[in-house]
């Protein structure tokens, strides 16, 4: 069974290393502010060696905690060594053998929606500052959160909301795929995906990998709550000329912009039109511009490199 | 659902004024330039996907950030409030109305909305069926298929998050679908039209009425 970090391990490494390397752009009460925002990340971490999936595995235990009238804990993770019925989005498949990081974790969002609109940017950020940090300098993010190393697909990442038959509260499953130390792909998959040990040419500590995973998440998360806070201390949406830093950060670490792409809602079996991708919009949108001139903003679907 | 529909009360309503009139109004505060006059034709977004903008009618500025607000629909501009050239309005404030000729197909889908239970958009995204729902629409056709209140009906996908939506309208059968898989559905917007099954024979009694008065005019 692999090993996974405790939640106390993973708030002491946020105090050690997640605080001391976001203090080199950040003011120490600002970034003290953000992490103590995302701080329900992590807040349980439930470990399994096998299981079909975990987000049904995460629907199932609010279902059962709220039968016996039990609330749920923000930010409970479950993570599982392997998974035998893995699924990406729509009907795709995905190869979850050991090696790699399975899992969802409940979150409970209390963010208003203009602002709960980036919450799937942060899962992508993380998970490839995560990346970086290990090695792969080239990991980058393709929109909306996929992130690829050398073009390849490294990490898929799902958000699935889902109401409490007993309590009515909107849970949000954010559930991630990441390859990390597995080395093998089934054949469809062979030529679209990669691992972080296969492109650093190491194996990974894939607990401290999770560990720092973890704590980018709950840093990236803790920024929409923090941003939605000094917005809302301002009584007024930020100046044009004030960016939200998980756009910023985003930016920074995605390859998409200036590129031409094919666009479709599900752009495997349907792809909708060719485009350049001009920007991301503050609230997480993509314009692109057409052939033609016109630009359009979608804010759903997915997109693939042309060039 | 009313029980008895006054075919000729409504098709004498379209035969007077077969017209739509489409209110744009502002959408946030700020200072007007119109860009259209009275009885200008404006047309509406085209393209494959409808992504070349109308005719733009208006910009609206605030805080230096100017705005051009294109046409919806196609049609005549029927009123433009132009006391409000150059002037600061409120949000939602009547500006302009466009009057749209209806077609046969869209007096046949103003009657039906008129006459079917809508189930909106409960936010702005795209949205797919159920895999249950779409499974039996797949088998038997949209009107062979029963939708009761607490049905997950739909899929809402919104920046990769995707939401379950529960239908909780009347039950009955699936009449007409509004949206298409990969495209945006406005708030509010109509996502299917449901019918009571026993009042199937109506509806299409409504539409072939319709087809038949409308050629005949």
């Amino acid at each position: 069974m692999a090993s996974y970090p405790t939640s106390a391990q993973l708030r002491t490494h946020i105090e050690l290393v997640e605080t001391v390397e976001r203090l080199e752009c950040w003011r120490e009460d600002q970034a003290r502010r953000i992490l103590l925002y995302g701080s329900f990340v992590g807040s349980i971490i439930e470990h399994h060696f096998s299981l079909d999936r975990t987000m049904p595995h995460a629907r199932a235990h609010i279902r059962t905690l709220e039968e016996k009238g039990i609330s749920i804990a923000n930010g409970t993770v479950f993570l599982a060594d392997t998974l035998s019925g893995p699924k990406g989005r729509f009907t795709r498949t995905w190869h979850a053998p050991a090696g790699g990081l399975w899992g969802s974790m409940i979150y409970i969002s209390t963010l208003l929606p203009r602002y709960r609109m980036l919450a799937p940017l942060a899962v992508g950020i993380a998970c490839c500052e995560a990346m970086r940090a290990y090695g792969a300098a080239n990991a980058v993010i393709r929109w909306i959160n996929d992130v690829l190393i050398d073009g390849l697909k490294a990490g898929g990442f799902l958000a699935e909301n889902f109401t409490g038959h007993n309590s009515g509260e909107e849970y949000c499953l954010l559930g991630f795929g990441i390859n990390v130390n597995n080395r093998e792909f089934p054949s469809a998959l062979d030529h679209i995906a990669t691992s972080l040990a296969l492109k650093t040419g190491k194996p990974v500590d894939l607990q401290g990998f999770t560990t720092c995973f973890l704590a980018k998440l709950s840093w990236n998360l803790g920024l929409l709550y923090w941003w939605e806070a000094e917005e809302l201390h301002r009584f007024s949406a930020a100046p044009d000329e004030l960016e939200h830093p998980l756009i910023s950060r985003w930016k920074d670490l995605s390859d998409a912009l200036g590129r031409r792409v094919v666009f479709g809602f599900d752009v495997q079996t349907n792809p909708q039109y060719e485009a350049i991708v001009q920007s991301i919009t503050g609230d997480g949108g993509l314009r692109l511009r057409l052939d033609d001139g016109t630009e359009v903003v979608e804010h759903s679907g997915e997109i693939r490199y042309l060039d | 659902m009313s029980q008895e529909i006054d075919f000729d009360e409504i098709l004498t309503k379209y035969r007077s004024d077969p017209y739509n009139y489409v209110d744009i109004t502002a959408p946030h505060t700020g200072v007007v330039d119109f860009l259209v006059e009275k009885g200008n034709g404006v047309d509406a977004p085209s393209g494959e996907w409808n992504h070349i903008p109308g005719t733009p009618l208006f910009q609206i500025s605030r805080e230096r950030n100017e705005k051009t607000i294109t046409a919806p629909i196609n049609g005549i501009v029927s009123e433009i409030r132009i006391e409000f050239q150059d002037q600061f309005v409120e949000a939602g404030e009547k500006l302009l109305t466009i009057r749209h000729p209806l077609k046969k197909k869209e007096i046949i889908e103003s009657i039906l909305k008129e006459v079917l239970y809508l189930f909106p958009a409960p936010e702005t995204a795209k949205f797919f069926f159920a895999m249950d729902i779409q499974s039996r629409i797949d088998q038997k056709g949209a009107g062979g298929v029963t939708i009761r209140p607490g049905d997950e009906a739909f899929t809402m996908s919104l920046m990769k998050r995707d939401t379950p939506i529960y239908y909780s309208g009347e039950e009955g059968v699936i009449h007409s679908i509004y949206f298409k898989p990969g495209v945006s559905v406005p708030q509010g917007e109509p996502l299917i039209g449901v019918c009571r099954a026993d009042k199937l024979p109506l509806i299409q009694k409504v539409i072939t009425r319709v087809k038949a008065e409308w050629d005949a005019i």
